[in-house]
């Protein structure tokens, strides 16, 4: 799909790729973890190592004693928490920034997606899901709106406000305006990026997951934190609540109601307890 | 008319953020209370004219029942424990139940016929049932849709200002 494409390289402040992302979670995947590999990788980037000693050394992270190098970071917290913080602080990089285009304020898309990878988080816990790897869908889950953002600013924000009302939902909106929407973009630039075949589908199909077959689990999980993250508050910018309902996601997954009520309470929770997220600033 | 919400606070401003589960009462001339991004979410404001006090509720879901233990730590976490204790903490500053004039805000909903995930209009009929049980009316409502909402009461003007995400403008809900 060369018009796909084409969007993605018209852009012309992309962020650099987080590709250490992708190299984490493969690393992670083995059977025996490397950690020299992970250490080494991590230690490359001087700004992100310096930025992870700082939230390893915050009040937040509970430790008992100050960290001074990554290696005794790693063997004090795990693999899996020093992977999560180096996840937020390169996803805060990529998706801090204003999306006017979308109606959304410097932070609040960030917000959003943080908020979504602490609910994919919850729910892969409580589902017995890879974690890390739910957590990091969730938390690019919108990047392909940084792609289609230019495109939409200006001249098309007045159809924008009018979808929902319309019977049109979001998606649907970029889809007739542009001829493309992010969730697509999104998985095509993750895809770029060499993240794993199962995330880039998961984000792709992450408004209407039993298209994500066969990896349409982890579609759900995506879907799923990113309605909380909406029903928290979470969900800025032009009529972002004009998503479609899936119920059958709720089949998919084997999950009742009640449990997701429990979600958003668990999900809310976290929110409080993570220190890594934007506070709100009116 | 001038702007009166969202405006950078005087010195002698008291601003309060409501977080998600919480509730804050006041009777400062001066407080400024705010729920920053309601989704589904219910924001709740009430305000007694005649003593100047009122609060702000951010509850998060509808019934307490599906978790009594929490709603035990946080009853402001449900509706129906939320609003029990909003108005039990209003009475402490002097507030009388028949004064109090009742804003809501939030309860946005997806585009979902089946009613999977329809938790905040199952937050907003909590609420009017709740409401219509102790004979009470709604002063001023903005509820629903497929928009995430700021919702602040300021105690000193008695007025209760909304700010819808992804436009610059405010509107004043209710004034006393």
């Amino acid at each position: 799909m060369q018009i796909l494409d084409d969007y993605i390289n018209k852009v012309k402040s992309l962020p650099p790729a987080p590709r250490i992302l992708a190299q984490l979670l493969t690393l992670l995947n083995d059977a025996e973890i490397d950690a020299g590999r992970i250490v080494d990788l991590i230690t490359f980037d001087p700004g992100l190592t310096a930025k992870l000693l700082q939230r390893c050394n915050s009040a937040a992270a509970g430790l008992a004693e100050p960290v001074y190098d990554l290696r005794q970071a790693v063997s004090l917290m795990g693999f899996n928490a020093i992977y999560r913080m180096v996840a937020t602080v390169v996803g805060e990089g990529i998706l801090g920034s204003a999306q006017r285009g979308y109606g959304i304020s410097s932070g609040e898309l960030w917000q959003h997606c943080a908020t979504a990878g602490l609910a994919a988080k919850v729910i892969a816990d409580k589902l017995g899901a890879e974690t890390e790897l739910v957590f990091t869908a969730a938390l690019l889950h919108d990047i392909g709106k940084i792609v289609l953002n230019g495109f939409l600013e200006g001249a098309y924000e007045p159809a924008l406000k009018l979808t929902g009302v319309s019977g049109q939902s979001f998606l649907e909106a970029e889809k007739s305006i542009l001829g493309v929407e992010h969730a697509e973009i999104g998985g095509r630039l993750l895809a770029r990026w060499n993240f794993p075949e199962t995330l880039v589908k998961a984000v792709w199909h992450h408004h209407d997951p039993a298209r994500a077959c066969p990896h349409q689990q982890l579609a759900g999980y995506v879907y799923l934190a990113d309605l909380i993250a909406h029903c928290l508050g979470q969900g800025q910018g032009y009529q972002s609540f004009a998503i479609r309902g899936r119920p059958e996601v709720l089949e998919m997954l084997e999950i009742s109601p009640k449990e997701i009520e429990d979600f958003v309470i668990q999900t809310a929770l976290s929110v409080e307890m993570a220190n890594w997220i934007i506070p709100h600033r009116s | 008319m001038p702007s009166l919400c969202f405006k950078k606070p005087p010195v002698s401003e008291k601003r309060l953020v409501i977080g998600v589960g919480a509730l804050e009462v006041s009777k400062d001339p001066g407080a400024v209370l705010t729920i920053f991004s309601l989704g589904s979410c219910l924001g709740v404001a009430i305000y007694d004219p005649v003593v100047r006090a009122g609060g702000l509720l951010h509850a998060m879901l509808p019934d307490s029942s599906i978790n009594p233990a929490r709603a035990g730590e946080r009853p402001a976490m449900f509706v129906d424990t939320g609003l029990a204790a909003l108005f039990r903490a209003a009475y402490q500053l002097g507030a009388e139940k028949h004064r109090l004039r009742i804003c809501v805000a939030g309860a946005s909903h997806f585009m979902d016929d089946s009613g999977f995930f329809n938790i905040g209009q199952r937050n907003f009929q909590q609420f009017t049932d709740i409401l219509r049980h102790h004979g009470l009316a709604i002063a001023a409502q903005e509820v629903g849709g497929f928009v995430s909402r700021t919702m602040q009461l300021r105690i000193g003007a008695g007025a209760v200002c909304l700010k819808t995400s992804g436009q610059n403008s405010e509107t004043i809900l209710y004034r006393s």
